[in-house]
């Protein structure tokens, strides 16, 4: 009598749960995204979050529609710790083929996230065929030069997020200049990272702003990845009259540099091209304000509160709901996109077939957190814009008391950039 | 005069994060490879006194550095002992605990900006034009009065002057009473609590992270390679020596190079004089 009721009961539950919204896809055989991310790092477990919760939304509405059966996402995260101060690139290499063939990932998505496991990891994927969308880090424009290069070979990787070259030329100079026209300063100096997107984009930084008739003073300060005393660089661009300070750098650390930057009372702007430190909501309360002014490039909008698209403040809030704080950095919107953008081209392409995965998100034309979603069919490099209307729209922002003020680009900004009190 | 100012903080800064290993491995013969993780440890035990429990700064600091004293003394208690006098198992057994300790807090979710601590005096002041933070004048100060408190506690007090009878001689010391097990970890917990003090004066200019406790292992075996290991003085010298070696880089050839130094100048003390500069375990080789 006793195991008969627990049978109806059993019996009564999976009625239940079946009828439930997405319960006939949760039955159903789930589609394996692989997320190979430096979880230990901001950029990682942002990515992550954004991931899981586009999925979390994703099944909760019955999942994806593959020819006709709803099928639901599961996620698969390893930790490449490729952010990390020494870690060879070939562990990035080891978490991705094992992504594929241990936890049989249909999908890449996320990272690698250094640009050197990334550009290393796009011969793994073409080996195995297997579709990845770039979603945070790996900011080389070598990553979509490859693609477009050796298209039948590279044309399983995909990036729905910016790269450098764009960042650079159309938006962090056109920044740069708007500074220097407003507030009349030339006089720049640069601080990097010494890892190959930051050396790229600091160069090529110096050279334009020399075209443009600015000062740049010296070489680029080059501090290893992990470092934490910047009182010597800091020093000479005090010495040297500098006026704003480049920082491209995506460790944490880089909250030393500004509290330094702080004590010190340089009078100089600092302005995160690459800022990790910075692009966090914490970042205000761990430095006790010391980082106020200080610009820092999200990359992509929806990455701080901004109304880019009716979708930004929809995702910031269901973001801040489920992980009790705001999105944190770069990575964060476009991780989230990343799903939705996977499955409207499964579901148009009616099969997970790499190829024809492919065909599909290079058709891919929606309206996302961050602007109008579209990628490039002969780099499948996401198209960027700086009008939300047209592609992928950036973010720079200024920590203006206690908050994240989006000050560039014009269509989105919602303050104006102010500087420190011991610069007038 | 930026030079002199900033080598002379950054090689307070060395000496204090190598004085831990320096103590316990001349009084043991012991390498510390926990050093790195000990000085993480207790960066995250202040800040949970300080944020979490909300008392007082120092009460913060001395419950920290006695916990982590407790901690070290434990690790050779009950790990250390049995592996005593074997070189290569001693520095796998402490490079093994202080991984498990990094990595464990890195499992537990101790990552990100969060875990700061807060500067002892804030603001800062112009000297000869170059503007430098009160905390790291205040750093420098009390990293001298630590090396003077050294050297009164190994010359003028019991415990101290049976450390450095262990240190001298081992087997002489036994004859003599002293009990060498009991002094190894005295001196164990004494380098952690060290270990501890180097990290709650200079966490506060930057952030708690895991990845530091790597980082700090690697310079303070620099530091006492070149000090000539086993000495702390050698390793207060050779701080000096590398710390304005890596500010004279940083100004000449660039701060990319800084690390290098110190890697570099184990590789050429390894070469030129093994001992180091004040160290004696290969004295008669050299000589000879």
């Amino acid at each position: 009598m006793k195991t008969r009721g627990m049978a109806v009961a059993v019996f009564l539950l999976s009625a239940i749960l079946c009828l439930l919204p997405g319960g006939k896809a949760l039955a159903e055989k789930p589609i394996v995204i692989g997320c190979p991310l430096s979880t230990a790092f901001v950029y990682g477990w942002d990515a992550e979050r954004g991931i899981r919760l586009a999925v979390e939304e994703i099944n909760a509405k019955g999942g994806v529609n593959v020819g006709g059966v709803q099928r639901p996402f599961k996620i698969a995260v390893i930790d490449t710790r490729d952010l990390e101060p020494g870690v060879p690139v070939s562990e990035a290499l080891l978490a991705v083929e094992k992504l594929i063939l241990e936890k049989k990932a249909d999908f890449i998505m996320g990272g690698p996230i250094r640009s050197e496991a990334g550009l290393a990891a796009m011969d793994l994927l073409s080996k195995y065929k297997k579709v990845s969308i770039l979603t945070t880090g790996v900011l080389t424009p070598k990553y979509h030069a490859r693609v477009a290069k050796a298209y039948d070979k590279y044309k399983y990787c995909f990036r729905i997020t910016g790269e450098a070259k764009w960042m650079v030329g159309g938006e962090i100079i056109p920044c740069l200049l708007e500074i220097g026209k407003k507030y009349n300063l030339n006089r720049l100096f640069i601080m990097i990272q010494d890892v190959a997107h930051a050396r790229a984009g600091g160069g090529i930084i110096a050279k334009v702003m020399k075209k443009k008739g600015w000062t740049v003073i010296g070489q680029p300060e080059i501090y290893p990845t992990g470092s934490t005393d910047f009182s010597m660089g800091l020093l000479k661009a005090r010495r040297e009259k500098a006026q704003i300070i480049l920082i491209w750098m995506d460790m944490p650390e880089t909250s030393i540099l500004l509290k330094q930057w702080y004590d010190m009372k340089i009078p100089a702007l600092p302005f995160g091209s690459i800022i990790s430190a910075a692009e966090q909501p914490g970042f205000w309360k761990a430095t006790k304000g010391k980082g106020e002014y200080c610009l820092a490039n999200v990359v992509n909008a929806g990455n701080a509160p901004s109304n880019a698209t009716p979708w930004t403040m929809k995702f910031v809030n269901a973001y801040k709901k489920r992980w009790k704080i705001e999105p944190e950095a770069y990575g964060s919107s476009t991780s989230y996109m990343a799903p939705y953008v996977l499955k409207d081209a499964i579901e148009r392409a009616g099969s997970l077939d790499s190829d024809a995965v492919v065909a599909a998100l290079e058709k891919t034309d929606m309206m996302g957190v961050y602007g109008r979603i579209r990628f490039d069919p002969k780099s499948h490099q996401v198209i960027p814009s700086l009008d939300p209307k047209e592609g992928a729209v950036g973010t720079i922002f200024q920590w203006q008391a206690g908050k994240r003020v989006v000050v560039f680009p014009k269509s989105i900004a919602v303050g104006e950039i102010k500087l420190p009190p011991w610069m007038k | 005069m930026e030079i002199l100012i900033y080598g002379l903080i950054n090689s307070v800064n060395l000496a204090l994060i190598a004085l831990g290993f320096a103590l316990v491995y001349g009084i043991s013969r012991l390498p510390n490879f926990a050093h790195g993780a000990l000085y993480v440890v207790s960066g995250f035990i202040t800040w949970t006194f300080l944020r979490r429990l909300e008392l007082n700064y120092l009460l913060s600091i001395v419950l920290a550095l006695v916990i982590v004293g407790i901690v070290g003394a434990l690790i050779y208690r009950f790990v250390l002992i049995r592996v005593r006098g074997m070189a290569i198992s001693e520095i796998i057994a402490s490079y093994a605990i202080g991984l498990a300790i990094l990595e464990g807090f890195r499992w537990c979710g101790f990552k990100g900006l969060t875990y700061t601590l807060p500067v002892f005096v804030p603001g800062s002041v112009l000297i000869f034009g170059i503007p430098v933070d009160y905390h790291r004048m205040l750093v420098v100060g009390i990293g001298a009065a630590i090396v003077a408190f050294l050297w009164f506690f190994t010359h003028y007090t019991r415990i101290g002057l049976a450390l450095r009878g262990m240190a001298q001689d081992e087997r002489a010391a036994l004859m003599l009473g002293i009990d060498s097990d009991l002094m190894a970890v005295v001196a164990m917990a004494f380098g952690s609590a060290l270990a501890g003090l180097a990290a709650v004066l200079l966490l506060p200019l930057g952030n708690i992270v895991v990845e530091a406790g790597y980082n700090i292992l690697v310079l303070a075996i620099s530091v006492c390679i070149v000090g000539g290991l086993g000495s702390w003085m050698g390793a207060v010298l050779a701080a000096f020596l590398i710390g304005f070696a890596q500010i004279l880089t940083v100004v000449y050839l660039g701060a990319h190079y800084q690390m290098v130094v110190a890697l570099l100048a184990i590789i050429l003390t390894l070469i030129v004089r093994p001992s180091g500069l004040f160290g004696r375990q290969k004295e008669l080789e050299e000589r000879v």
